[in-house]
């Protein structure tokens, strides 16, 4: 039985484990979100005096199509659908791979990753390389192949500009999440494998019933990455379309910075922000909250 | 009869066919990944001639090293990237710290709130940077925090922290409270448990975290941009950016830029990445 | 996108005239207040107080030691880079006893840089500005120096005509420094292939031009549709040419509706053009660099953008014997005639008002101005704003045939997305995005934009 004298203790220890990461937290991440709050509440263009308009901000971000929030969200949308069913499940194939031990498997391990070492400005040149209507890859690839009706003017054309970015957004992380399940996959003890081995299982049911359910915490933890990560898509969206063409790719990254440095308002992209956030810490909540279903 | 059934199994799993595809699959993406390198690499020493349009991907047809020597005189990139190291290790350092620290308190002491902490600390991984520039610039600037280092650290600590707890989250709930049960019994208090048992065990994070919150610091270029305007404390990806002009760009020595700034990373990182397999190894923990 | 750099409305050489583009520049700001209530404040901010105090001393009285700094755009591969080191070494060199520091930023991460710096009261004592709209946010929330009194010893040398673009309520806010115009550029060595020796006069012989272009495989124009700033650089000029100068000036500067059946004309000639086959049809997907270093790789004939251009064409060797800059043709000459320009000055310096030294530093980005220019026009990377001085013989002939269509110039409008509120301006830059992707015609253009900006 606790006294209070330990409950004390242990109350204290928990503060001072948790001090560094809350001072830090709260006055660089949670005061901001408090003040765009706020803020989305103004009529504001970041220097003058402001204007208390109550919800209206949010009521236009809906109902003012000219924004183009509801086309920036479906555009995350789209991001986060294919990150989740064809980014993670190529991250998972990969890392299960070297999981194996494959011959030289510090080097592919080393390599898959390099891609997210390389800064966007590198990747989005070399896309728009491949993407150029004129002299790019892509295109020419299509003449020589004898498919010269496919050819688009990719980033430039409605139909073809999201897909555009999704394909590079997806390709540069999928080492970003290999890496992330690869640990996890490492952490599975070797005696289980062998044990299940023994049991006559074949590599395939080894990954599939010990190694993927061991792993499901970082497995979500890649899930709530990709669809947060989404949301909050821009350096390729800027790179690659500008958010063109007709503002069809737009993303609320590149909305949010529009309004708040471009169009000088700032107390509607404090809105998108409060958005932004709202829809991240839903998405993290509902996700988590699938998972946790799935275990029982 | 056990033994010659795993022999049996490890036939099996040395089908060769199913190897020699495997390895031109890992070979194939292998080439995939290291295209962009290769790509900016000659990037790096090529003309706007031939970057637009005349020879996209080929090898230079001139070799244009005074690219560097203009990204480094010029652009100085030397200063901003002896910057961007300063301000990135500390970041990581102080992140991470803070990060097991709260970790610790959430995953492995049972309280009422811990739950409710970690969901607290995940809203982080939702906040667009650009929503936080203004409010916190406004303060740095009443309390005349403006132009140090210190200046990006502190913010690139908070915004790696949410992700740093994630993973260490992943990792510290692996090990199992046998441990700390065991060291409560040797006469360890809650701190002491930490620094002794559990910090040790969570090598294998270290890497890891550290090169998530690498990739969130490195190429960071919102803060670093609003908040720092002498160039002495400048960070590389402001510095390769003003490398850019209103109308013309000359874009060899910007990849020149970018290869100063990327290359000694990867060098970095395959050590590390050695480090990272070893760890994982050191750090299984025998179920 | 890049800012364009010409966004005034000046009547070149007419100064009367000016005093209606100074009341002028203002409208469009107020229209911004109609939906930004926040702008209607007076500028009472107490960091502007400085302006308020009556000059009590001149800068050459005072040599007591002071800092000055400084932010700007020149970066290293900035064409205005030489023209800063210059100037800068020159005043250094002249005032021993300021301490002047500055630093330059990237054109687009600037503008963040520049608003989140008024915002916090943290702007040094000398920045880099746009004139017109941009400018007039900040004059607007009490942010900026007034330079009235400083002026009175530069009159002399910079033209009041000049400071139209920021001038707001009658009171001078920035000091002008090179300006630009849009321009026609043809590689002539692709005319000649099609029986012209000089950029044609008239539309008609111009479209004619362009179909013969055609015909040959030639494609007429170039223009980047990632960067919608580079389409406005055909409308305007079409819309300029066709519906006449004033109306686009009142129309851009709010003082009548976008609802004009001339203006929805001119749009239509614009598409005609875009579905005539003239334009690249690839455009639509690239950026402006990449679109200038086709039309200097001889894809295209022509290519309109600011004259800004002329220092880099004229620095190729090889091409710069093959380009000519002109001026658009007049499409309809009962309502414009040639020598109506779009452009103007726009790259402007402004005091802080919270600076402590505004007094001293409003006489420093003066004279610091007055250099800039100077160099800058002899690299070519534009006309003067500034009464030119000393030997200019050595001016590269793109920028000196540029300075002749400007001395001839009957008037000028700004560009509409730099007049405009930063709002306004990306609504309608969205509404020109359309028209260049045929998605919008001529009267839904106009009608769009008439109701969308009030």
């Amino acid at each position: 039985m606790k006294t209070n004298k330990t409950d004390f203790k242990k109350g204290i220890t928990i503060f001072l484990f948790l001090l560094p990461g809350l001072a830090l937290f709260v006055s660089i991440l949670i005061a901001p979100i408090a003040v765009s709050l706020y803020r989305s509440m103004y009529d504001w263009n970041g220097f003058s005096e402001g204007t208390f308009i109550g919800f209206n901000n949010y009521i236009e971000l809906f109902t003012n199509g000219s924004i183009k929030f509801i086309t920036a969200l479906k555009n995350s949308m789209w991001l986060a659908f294919f990150s989740v069913f064809v980014q993670l499940p190529f991250s998972l194939f990969l890392a299960l791979l070297l999981g194996r031990k494959p011959k030289k498997e510090r080097a592919f391990l080393s390599i898959f990753f390099m891609p997210v070492l390389i800064s966007t400005v590198v990747i989005g040149q070399l896309w728009l390389k491949i993407y150029n209507p004129d002299y790019g890859l892509l295109n020419r690839f299509l003449d020589a192949v004898r498919l010269g009706s496919l050819k688009h003017v990719w980033v430039g054309d409605v139909k073809t500009a999201l897909g555009s970015i999704i394909v590079p957004t997806i390709w540069q992380y999928i080492g970003y999440h290999m890496l992330l399940m690869y640990a996890g996959v490492k952490g599975v003890s070797t005696d289980l494998r062998e044990a299940a081995m023994l049991d006559g299982a074949t590599p395939w049911q080894v990954d599939r019933y010990v190694v993927i359910p061991i792993i499901k915490p970082i497995i979500r933890v890649s899930v709530i990455f990709a669809v947060t990560g989404s949301l909050k898509a821009y350096d390729f969206v800027r790179i690659l379309t500008e958010g063109g063409p007709f503002q069809s790719t737009e993303v609320p990254s590149t909305l949010l910075e529009n309004m708040l440095f471009l169009r000088n308002r700032y107390g509607m992209g404090s809105t998108i922000s409060v958005m932004l956030i709202f829809l991240c810490f839903a998405f993290a909540l509902l996700i988590t909250a699938a998972f946790r279903e799935r275990d029982v | 009869m056990i033994m010659e059934n795993s022999k049996a199994l490890t036939v099996k799993e040395t089908n060769p066919a199913v190897k020699v595809l495997m390895y031109i699959f890992l070979v194939f993406w292998a080439v995939v990944n290291l295209f962009p390198i290769y790509f900016m690499f000659t990037f790096s020493l090529k003309s706007n001639e031939e970057i637009f349009g005349q020879n996209i991907i080929g090898l230079p047809r001139e070799w244009l090293f005074k690219n560097y020597v203009s990204a480094m005189n010029t652009g100085n990139m030397g200063l901003y990237f002896v910057n961007s190291l300063i301000v990135t290790i500390s970041a990581i350092a102080i992140s991470m710290m803070a990060a097991m620290m709260a970790t610790y308190a959430i995953t492995r002491i049972s309280w009422k709130l811990n739950k409710l902490t970690n969901a607290f600390f995940m809203l982080g991984l939702t906040i667009p940077i650009q929503a936080s520039i203004v409010p916190v610039y406004v303060v740095l600037s009443k309390l005349h925090w403006l132009n140090k280092y210190s200046t990006l650290i502190v913010p690139y600590s908070a915004f790696a922290l949410s992700m740093s707890i994630l993973i260490c989250t992943g990792f510290m709930v692996e090990i199992p409270s046998a441990l700390d049960e065991a060291a409560r019994i040797d006469g360890c208090g809650l701190a002491g448990t930490f620094f002794k048992i559990i910090l040790p065990l969570m090598k294998p994070a270290v890497s890891t975290v550290g090169v998530y919150s690498y990739l969130q610091c490195w190429n960071e270029f919102m803060f670093a941009n609003v908040f720092i305007s002498d160039s002495v404390h400048r960070t590389l990806p402001v510095g390769i950016k003003a490398l850019s002009g209103q109308y013309t760009t000359e874009w060899g020595p910007i990849g020149a830029a970018l290869c100063i700034a990327t290359f000694p990373t990867l060098i970095f990182y395959l050590f590390l990445s050695g480090k990272i397999q070893e760890s994982f190894i050191a750090g299984a923990v025998k179920g | 996108m890049k800012m364009k750099r010409i966004v005034s409305t000046l009547l070149a050489g007419v100064m009367a005239m000016s005093l209606v583009a100074c009341t002028g520049s203002s409208a469009p700001a107020d229209t911004g207040a109609a939906e930004q209530p926040a702008a209607e404040q007076p500028a009472a901010e107490p960091a502007a107080e400085p302006a308020a105090e009556p000059a009590a001393v001149e800068n050459t009285d005072s040599s007591e030691p002071i800092s000055l700094t400084m932010w700007c755009i020149a970066t290293e591969s900035d064409s205005n880079r030489h023209s800063y080191e210059a100037a800068i070494a020159d005043m250094q060199a002249k005032y021993p006893d300021i301490n002047f520091t500055w630093e330059a930023f990237e054109n687009q991460s600037y503008k963040t840089k520049i608003k989140a710096a008024v915002s916090a009261n943290e702007m040094p004592d000398i920045f880099f500005t746009w004139s017109c709209a941009f400018l007039g946010d900040f004059v607007e929330a009490g942010k900026v120096y007034c330079l009235d009194d400083a002026y009175e010893n530069y009159k002399s040398e910079l033209p009041e005509v000049m400071l139209g673009n920021s001038t707001y309520d009658g009171k001078h806010y920035g000091v002008p420094l090179t300006m630009n115009i849009v321009g026609l550029f043809a590689n002539m060595d692709l005319l000649k292939q099609v029986g012209y020796d000089e950029i044609p006069g008239t539309y008609e012989d111009f479209i004619a031009c362009c179909d013969k272009l055609k015909a040959a495989g030639i494609i007429p124009f170039g223009c980047a549709g990632k960067e919608t700033w580079c389409v406005t650089e055909y409308l305007e000029s079409v819309i300029e040419k066709s519906a006449g100068a004033d109306t686009l000036n009142d129309i851009f500067l709010g003082k009548s509706t976008w609802n004009n059946q001339d203006v929805a004309d001119a749009v239509d000639t614009f598409q005609s053009l875009v579905t005539n086959g003239y334009f690249d049809p690839s455009g639509i997907g690239l950026t402006n660099d990449e679109v200038k270093n086709n039309f200097m790789a001889g894809k295209y004939a022509f290519y309109m953008n600011g004259t800004w251009n002329c220092a880099d064409f004229a620095a190729n060797e090889e091409f710069k014997t093959k380009v000519k800059v002109g001026e658009f043709p007049v499409i309809n000459a009962d309502k414009s005639k040639l020598g109506q320009l779009i452009g103007g000055p726009s790259d402007t310096l402004a005091v802080a008002a919270s600076s402590p030294n505004a007094e001293r530093a409003a006489d420093y980005a003066f004279e610091l101005g007055k250099y800039i220019c100077h160099y800058g026009y002899l690299d070519g990377c534009g006309l003067p704003a500034w009464t030119p001085y000393g030997d200019t013989s050595s001016v590269n002939e793109l920028t000196q045939t540029v300075a002749q269509i400007v001395a001839g110039a009957d008037s000028m409008v700004l560009f509409g997305d730099t007049a405009m509120s930063a709002d306004s301006a990306n609504t309608y830059l969205s509404y020109v995005d359309q028209v260049y992707g045929c998605l919008l015609d001529g009267t839904q253009f106009i009608e769009g934009l008439a109701k969308d900006i009030q």
